[in-house]
């Protein structure tokens, strides 16, 4: 083959690329990243949405470094992720391993757990503030009739209210994740578990030393992509606590919603939601580095 | 001997694995009924009279079952018109958002061109964005083009997905590699091999991602809520939103309308559950 | 000027800028024709439908004019006026909250309504209700026409009282009578200090800004009426704020942590004896078949003020000289002693007018809600003042939150939100 005709077959496997690449890169371009880059630019200004933005500088990020409403959303979003994060990735390969067995009504307690990540998270938030209510919530209803009675209601209380949005985000989403886990479990080959049993391995071990590295493909995607919701979460705070009692469940995208809309200080707004994205940035990145030294490659 | 240790092992390794069994069905039974336990409570409240709702002695199952609520659902809020919007919105959405993500995941993950990693990275970096963040400014984008207060406004930016590309890439890479070639060499061109060898092996993953996409745009609220400024135009989050008013819950309708909601919803889910698990397996999403 | 001749030489005008921009191609009505205007508004609730049937009889009483209306949830019709305020799919007409609409005024988005009051073209605007009027007041100009009046009064459970051998028809009066009822009122049979059923419901958050006037009629407040200082630092402000606060955290009045919708369910349920709101729950207690009554709130040491909850109706500054008109003879048709009587009658909110004739208000609590000695003592909450929801949402709110929590005491507290509530006011001036 001569090095002429090569060359066309790459410029025209290129040009094919593009073809396909283009619409979906186009709409994405358009619609997510044009957005993005004039958020970059407003938080850069002084902008109400009602008169035109005023050009600030550096100021918004000055000012948000001193703001204290800033630190403390920053400090309960870590706070939101460092808990919801592994403990939702934790549940979700513990309930994929059990629902990798065989067992009665496995089929049912999958869909089980699945179904809360295809239900409206603002609605489903209604129906848990309403069970948790002090005083004619079923759930603090049954509580109190074994002997449990909350003294005062959970979205009342600082640390019980972020504990019970903890709460929400995880049941959302474990099931998506356990799903993904379950999918990963199934494409391990059968034999590897085979093996490992007639060298008379415990489960544990074989849990650790066939599963644990094999799945770890899953656990990058799921760590990072459960990361990154931790650091949006806004549906079930918005609608259980509004970010109260005293801020105590505010985080940084209540904040930006906050401050924007409520406030009109979007300049304002754009700089932390660019902060937030800075940190979302980074932190998938550090995942990504520390699981890429461990996985196996494919 | 050693034999006969083994055997007997086994029989003991047998009552253990029933036990075990045991153990592990009526923990996840359990697990399965605590996870669904706000989705009952929803169905039943929803038949429960408006009197019932809030009570100091709060019961799971109505004491009075009524349908009021299911009837009045359609004349509290235009519930069928949303319903229609809904089914378009969400619908549209999935099937443009599928079609362009799949393309694009299919040329990041089977074709070495220039910029193909700097596409990647920025796909990487949309997926990241909090939609929150960008949300006005992609109003006033919508507005200029001049498809505000429209369905197509509301639906255009969303018909492709930093997800979806991402999730088709992996899919894609997946596959083994001499698929494509064997058609080349036949001579196919690079769409008939897209159409004809790709896309058939694509349904379970298709199915998955499309789940994906049609339960985040039928539950969203703020996207459909603020590209509409009258109900009627808007989709059912944001009809159902009505009922949580700032001044009165109307529990009932809400949760009679959220059930209505979710139908569609669990309908999908069960009709591809069989190849749900496969889907997401097939991609290897490695 | 007669309505007729003013409408006339307002068509004409209309008909000379229709000439001068008839290449531009506005839709928005500005032609010798018919005027639809859009009326965004957030009656989600049960007097949605009330006010949408004053609408459709003003739009068959006549065919100059078409009000189109969508309702929206308040949240949601804030967010989406901000957006499309500035934009041609913006609503004609917005009806905000009389604490929202300084900021819109302020940004120039609202154009003034003052000829509305100016003289009687529309109507005698002498007897609307004073407090409502006000309500839409900034920087000396009005900038709204009041849609409705919400005085917040106090709502008591003669079913309780009873049980509590406490006389059905003998709400407290005062603050101090109030306390001595609390040990009847309250009911903590298992005796693990959570009360079975409280003596009252108040919500500390997304509700009617019930705690504020606890401090007005403990001579104290959150800021001062012409809207230029901060009242939370004041001794007084403190003494009220802590009478509350250990009423809260002592006898457990009320349970802590509240919205709005989670104190009046509380009251709905029968688990507390008192609440203080607004006319819009007295629909949802009727029809759950409840036996109460509404009164006056309990008075304080240093006044008796009643929280007026007002909506106005406003317009966009974008309308032309004939659109203006037509939704001005709207405001007026709504203002009608026929109008007021549907909506009265229909909702229990009370007419905004101070002249009804005897016997049109049929509506037990319209005409409770509505009485002379009620709109009298209306007071507006933190209307005028641009940053109000700042000033509400992310200093007052917390800080009462903190103090109703025991995180913090309300000497520690409030004086330096006083300042930060100061900051807020003096960077708008």
């Amino acid at each position: 083959m001569s090095a002429r005709s090569t060359m066309s077959i790459h410029h025209r496997q290129a040009r094919a690329a593009w073809m396909f690449l283009a619409p979906g890169l186009l709409l994405l371009t358009i619609f997510t990243a044009w957005p993005l880059l004039r958020t970059v630019y407003l938080s850069l200004t002084d902008y109400n949405l009602l008169t035109p933005p005023e050009w600030v500088g550096l100021d918004n990020y000055r000012e948000l470094l001193a703001d204290p409403q800033v630190m403390n959303a920053f400090g309960n979003t870590l706070l939101y992720a460092v808990v919801v994060t592994p403990v939702t990735i934790g549940l979700a390969m513990l309930f994929a391993l059990a629902l990798n067995e065989r067992f009665f009504a496995r089929t049912l307690v999958r869909t089980a757990v699945f179904v809360p990540f295809v239900v409206s998270l603002a609605v489903i938030s209604i129906a848990f503030r309403f069970l948790l209510d002090p005083n004619y919530g079923l759930v603090t209803h049954w509580l109190s009739a074994i002997g449990l009675a909350p003294q005062q209601g959970a979205l009342a209380q600082p640390h019980t209210a972020m504990a019970a949005v903890m709460l929400v985000g995880v049941w959302k989403n474990v099931g998506f994740y356990m799903v993904m886990f379950l999918a990963g479990l199934q494409s391990i080959p059968r034999e590897l578990y085979e093996a490992a049993q007639l060298d008379g391995t415990s489960r544990l071990q074989r849990f650790r030393a066939v599963t644990l590295p094999l799945l770890s493909n899953q656990t990058m995607l799921v760590s990072i992509l459960a990361a990154t919701a931790s650091f949006q979460v806004f549906d079930q705070i918005k609608v259980m606590t509004n970010g109260g009692p005293a801020m105590s469940t505010e985080t940084l995208v209540v904040l930006v919603n906050r401050v924007g809309i409520n406030n009109l200080e979007f300049g304002y707004g754009s700089a932390v939601s660019v902060i937030l994205l800075v940190l979302i940035l980074i932190l998938s990145l550090a995942q990504y580095l520390y699981f890429g030294r461990r996985q196996v490659r494919y | 001997m050693a034999q006969r240790t083994a055997v007997r092992s086994r029989g003991l390794d047998h009552g253990l694995q029933q036990a075990w069994k045991i153990a592990l069905t009526i923990a996840m039974v359990a697990i399965g009924l605590v996870m669904v336990f706000p989705i009952v409570w929803s169905f039943f409240t929803a038949f429960k009279p408006n009197s019932e709702a809030a009570s100091a002695s709060p019961t799971l199952l109505p004491q009075t079952w009524t349908l009021e609520n299911f009837v009045e659902i359609w004349s509290a809020i235009p519930f069928a018109q949303l319903y229609g919007n809904t089914i378009l919105f969400a619908g549209v959405v999935m099937v443009l958002s599928l079609t362009f993500d799949t393309m694009a995941g299919y040329a990041l993950a089977r074709f070495e061109f220039r910029g193909r990693t700097a596409a990647f990275i920025a796909i990487i970096v949309m997926l990241m964005i909090p939609y929150q963040a960008v949300i006005i400014p992609l109003y006033d984008l919508v507005h200029s083009l001049g498809l505000g207060q429209s369905m197509a406004g509301m639906i255009i930016p969303r018909t492709a997905n930093a997800f979806g590309v991402f999730f088709m890439r992996q899919f894609f890479l997946a596959l083994p590699r001499n698929l494509e070639e064997a058609a080349r060499i036949d001579g196919a061109n690079e769409w008939k091999i897209f159409t004809r060898v790709m896309l058939p092996l694509t349904t379970p993953a298709l199915l998955t991602l499309g789940l994906f996409h049609f339960q985040f745009n039928w539950n969203d609220l703020l996207w459909p809520l603020v590209m509409s400024n009258n109900i009627a135009g808007a989709t059912l989050p944001a009809g159902l939103a009505l009922f949580a008013g700032q001044h009165v819950v109307e529990y009932g309708l809400l949760m009679a309308g959220s059930v209505l909601a979710l139908i569609p919803l669990i309908l999908f889910f069960l009709l591809i559950q069989r190849t749900f698990v496969a889907g997401i397996a097939t991609t290897g999403l490695k | 000027m007669s309505r007729t001749t003013r409408a006339t030489g307002a068509a004409v005008v209309a008909l000379a800028l229709a000439v001068g921009t008839a290449a531009c191609g506005d839709g928005g009505g500005s032609t010798d024709g018919p005027v639809t205007l859009t009326f965004w508004h957030g009656l989600t609730g049960p007097d949605g439908p009330a006010f949408q049937q004053v609408v459709d009889e003003f739009n068959d009483s006549q065919d100059e004019i078409t009000i189109e209306t969508e309702v929206l949830p308040w949240d949601s019709l804030y967010q989406q006026f901000l957006t499309a305020a500035t934009s041609d799919d913006g609503p004609d007409i917005v009806a905000m909250s009389g604490s929202r609409l300084a900021q819109y005024a302020e940004q120039g988005v609202l154009a003034p309504t003052d000829d509305f009051y100016a003289d009687t073209t529309y109507m005698d605007t002498s007897v609307l209700a004073d407090g409502a009027v006000q309500a839409s007041m900034y920087d000396g100009v009005n900038y709204g026409v009041p849609l409705n009046l919400g005085p917040v009064l106090l709502y008591w459970n003669k079913a309780l009282f009873a049980e509590a051998g406490l006389d059905p028809e003998a709400p407290p009066t005062t603050w101090e009578e109030f306390e001595g009822m609390l040990p009847a009122l309250t009911v903590d049979e298992n005796g693990d200090g959570s009360p079975e059923q409280y003596p009252l419901a108040v919500g500390d958050h997304s509700t009617v800004p019930v705690f504020p006037t606890f401090l007005w009629n403990g001579g104290g407040g959150v800021v001062s009426d012409d809207g230029t200082s901060s009242m939370l630092g004041d001794p007084a402000t403190v003494d009220a704020a802590q009478y509350w606060v250990d009423l809260v955290r002592e006898d457990r009045i009320t349970p802590v942590g509240m919205s709005g919708a989670d104190a009046d369910q509380l009251f709905q349920s029968q688990l507390a004896a008192l609440t203080l709101n607004g006319p819009w729950l007295t629909t949802g207690l009727t029809e759950a078949g409840l036996d109460y009554g509404v009164t006056r709130p309990f008075a304080g040491p240093d006044g008796d003020d009643i929280l007026g909850d007002v909506v106005s109706m406003t317009i966009s500054q974008r309308l032309d000289e004939a659109e203006t008109d037509a939704a001005f003879t709207f405001f007026a048709y709504w203002e009608s002693v026929e109008s007021q009587t549907t909506w009265a009658n229909e909702t229990g909110f009370p007419a905004v007018r101070t002249d009804m004739p005897d016997g049109a208000v049929t509506n037990e609590w319209a005409a409770i809600f509505g009485a002379p000695e009620i709109l009298d003592s209306v007071r507006p909450y933190l209307t005028g003042v641009p940053s109000s929801g700042e000033i509400n949402d992310d200093i007052f709110t917390p800080a009462l939150q903190s103090a109703l929590n025991g995180t913090g005491e309300v000497a520690d507290l409030f004086p330096p939100a006083g300042e930060q509530v100061q900051a807020i006011l003096d960077d708008a001036s």
